[in-house]
């Protein structure tokens, strides 16, 4: 068995030569006042001689405080002991150590029982850990120890923000039975197609008496209204979770954890919510998949409970290392597909040629921040430059073959980005690209409209 | 757990919400405040002084035990130098020396910034009453003897005395 005395508190050791050395100055000197010195240290020293208190667990647990509303843009956490069955004791004290991400830690010192709620810093979107902490007690003397243990870090998850109702640009090849879309093929729908005479087949509620009675004057023949079937575009919405740059390009370097502000996968999720909410809003169907590969795709599929799986998936992605797949993404017929991306490689750009190739009306998503260069040497500053340029001229050659790109970063998407001092925009290198997410969507919509000659989505509200 | 929220500003660290909190900073400006009028009743009227209020300031601040334990022998050492016996200061000492030993451990192990409950706080000084109300007498039997000198009966009724109180607060049922 393992002796006490050799893990015991600073406090016992301190208290003893404490006393030791008064008494034995007293002694030398012949003061009784200087031995009297070291009676509360003695004392002390007497407390803390049974050594530390045995314990595995950490004494206190941190959740989300659901007792009260949260006010103001953090959340509410609640700092309570832990419910193990057993009654704290209550002449303890107990330290509990916390570090949200990028900070240095701070300590709570709490009665044992007592409770505190905390307020943290939160992620603008997505699943993170908000908070590590644990704890560690003591007796009111500050004999018995407990040994500090660290519990599981405080983890939440942030659902993406919905933006203003996009345009909804559609593919000319819609292949849906229902919806609010006008296809290039005959059926029921609401854009008249050609006014011709009854033929087996056609429905009598079709026919159009005043187009009788006007064309056919001899009453020899009935005349139907035809109309173009109404069809559901298909969407899917591709994110590159391969990097999440935060708007300050120091942080680009930075070994420690970053902290909890908007980087580009925030921009992502926003912009992806935001497309997929405006199609999902005309009953069309919106499908979700990474450029990672290690996730299924979340199928193609329609409603307001499939938005909340939407934001759901989105708010689970996180930054994952892209590995090679085997095939790529295979979007459905005739569907619209976004690729959301900082664009810093070319693969998102290979994808999006292939399936602009295909005939798929295609879009880049850029999720860049406008950046602050903060950079601190010249490497990095060097580093920084280059990786731009590279990202610039991947997506002018992406526009020169005819590809649009948008800016994904939108007013409420980047506050950190408006609370940057002097954001580089010189040259354009350090400023997403293309026009913003609304106007990019409408022109998209406009050209996608001109190449089916039908205008823009017929029923856009 | 999955929140909902709104557009936020980032950048800041956990913060407690409730009342009842005590800074650190209060706590550690307290400790080393307090070390310094011990330090100056040790080392009146020397310009030395100074050397006791630095370490007692880092002691305050730096997570090392040993400016805390230097800290504390410069008071005690000094007491026992430049103090006459039988100064009545022995008694604000003993307490002074207890306070500040207890304040510099807990402040030990704990981060430069955060909180302490004033019910922990409370809980502290309650402890320390107790110790001081055996170490008190014990100061005071202390001064008794420097003054008897060898007066046996002295010394004999002044140890009973405080046997007698010590085993009555040991007795006595706790709070």
């Amino acid at each position: 068995m393992a002796r006490a005395a050799a893990v015991r508190s600073p406090v016992w050791a301190l208290a003893v030569i404490i006393t030791l050395v008064c008494v034995v100055a007293g002694l030398v000197s012949g003061r009784p006042d200087t031995v009297a010195l070291a009676a509360p240290l003695a004392f002390l020293a007497l407390a803390g001689r049974a050594g530390p208190q045995p314990g595995s667990a950490c004494e206190v647990r941190i959740t989300a405080d659901r007792r009260t509303e949260t006010r103001g843009p953090r959340l509410r956490l609640l700092l309570a002991p832990r419910d193990d069955g057993g009654t704290p004791d209550p002449g303890r004290l107990v330290v509990t150590t916390l570090a949200a991400p990028g900070y240095p830690p701070d300590a709570v010192v709490l009665l044992a029982g007592e409770e505190c709620p905390l307020l943290v810093d939160a992620p603008p979107s997505g699943e993170r850990d908000v908070l590590a902490y644990g704890a560690a007690s003591f007796g009111a003397d500050l004999a018995r120890p407990s040994a500090f243990v660290a519990a599981p870090p405080v983890r939440v998850g942030i659902l993406p923000p919905i933006g203003a109702t996009l345009a909804r640009p559609v593919s000319r090849r819609l292949v849906g039975l229902a919806g609010t879309h006008r296809s290039g093929r005959p059926g029921d729908g609401g854009e008249l197609r050609s006014v011709a005479p009854l033929q087996p087949g056609d429905q009598l509620r079709r026919i159009d008496w005043r187009a009788t009675a006007r064309r056919s004057a001899d009453q020899d023949r009935l005349m139907v209204r035809r109309t173009f079937a109404d069809a559901e575009a298909s969407v899917l919405l591709v994110v590159d979770q391969a990097h999440d740059l935060p708007s300050s390009t120091a942080d680009w370097f930075a070994a420690a954890p970053p902290r909890l502000a908007a980087g580009s996968l925030h921009v992502a999720r926003t912009a992806a919510t935001t497309v997929a909410a405006s199609y999902l809003s005309v009953g069309d169907r919106v499908g979700v998949d990474d450029l990672s590969g290690t996730r299924r795709a979340l199928r193609s599929a329609a409603g307001a409970r499939h938005l909340e799986q939407i934001r759901v998936r989105l708010a689970g992605t996180a930054v994952v290392p892209r590995r090679r797949r085997r095939r790529d993404p295979v979007p459905p017929q005739g569907a619209v597909v976004v690729v959301f991306s900082a664009f810093l490689d070319s693969e998102p750009a290979r994808l999006l040629r292939l399936w602009h190739a295909q005939g798929h009306v295609v879009a880049g998503v850029d999720c860049m921040l406008p950046l602050d260069r903060t950079e601190t040497t010249a490497a990095q500053a060097e580093a920084v430059r280059l990786t731009l340029l590279r990202r610039r001229l991947l997506l002018e050659d992406l526009q020169g073959d005819g590809i649009p790109v948008i800016a994904g970063a939108t007013a409420d998407a980047q506050p950190a980005a408006r609370l940057a001092p002097q954001p580089d925009r010189a040259g354009g290198l350090g400023a997403p690209f293309g026009p913003d997410l609304e106007t990019g969507f409408r022109l998209l919509a406009h050209r996608a409209g001109r190449r089916t000659g039908q205008g823009s989505a017929r029923r856009t509200p | 757990m999955t929140l909902q929220r709104g557009a936020r500003t980032p950048g800041s660290p956990a913060v407690p919400d409730r009342r009842g909190l005590v800074p650190l900073w209060v706590v550690r400006s307290a400790t080393a405040l307090l070390a310094v009028l011990l330090g100056s009743i040790a080392w009146s009227g020397s310009l030395w002084i100074v050397l006791p209020v630095v370490v007692a300031v880092g002691a305050a601040v730096l997570p090392s035990i040993g400016v805390v334990a230097l800290s504390l022998l410069l008071l005690v050492v000094a007491y026992a130098v430049n103090v006459p016996a039988g100064s009545p200061w022995l008694l604000v000492v003993v307490a002074g020396l207890h306070a500040v030993f207890i304040l510099y451990l807990l402040l030990l192990h704990l981060p430069l910034r955060g909180w302490v409950s004033v019910a922990a706080l409370r809980r502290l000084a309650v402890s320390f009453l107790r110790i001081q109300a055996v170490a008190q007498p014990v100061a005071v039997l202390a001064l008794l003897l420097g003054d008897a000198g060898s007066s046996l009966p002295a010394v004999l009724a002044g140890v009973a005395a405080l046997i007698a109180w010590a085993g009555w607060l040991i007795r006595r049922p706790g709070p």
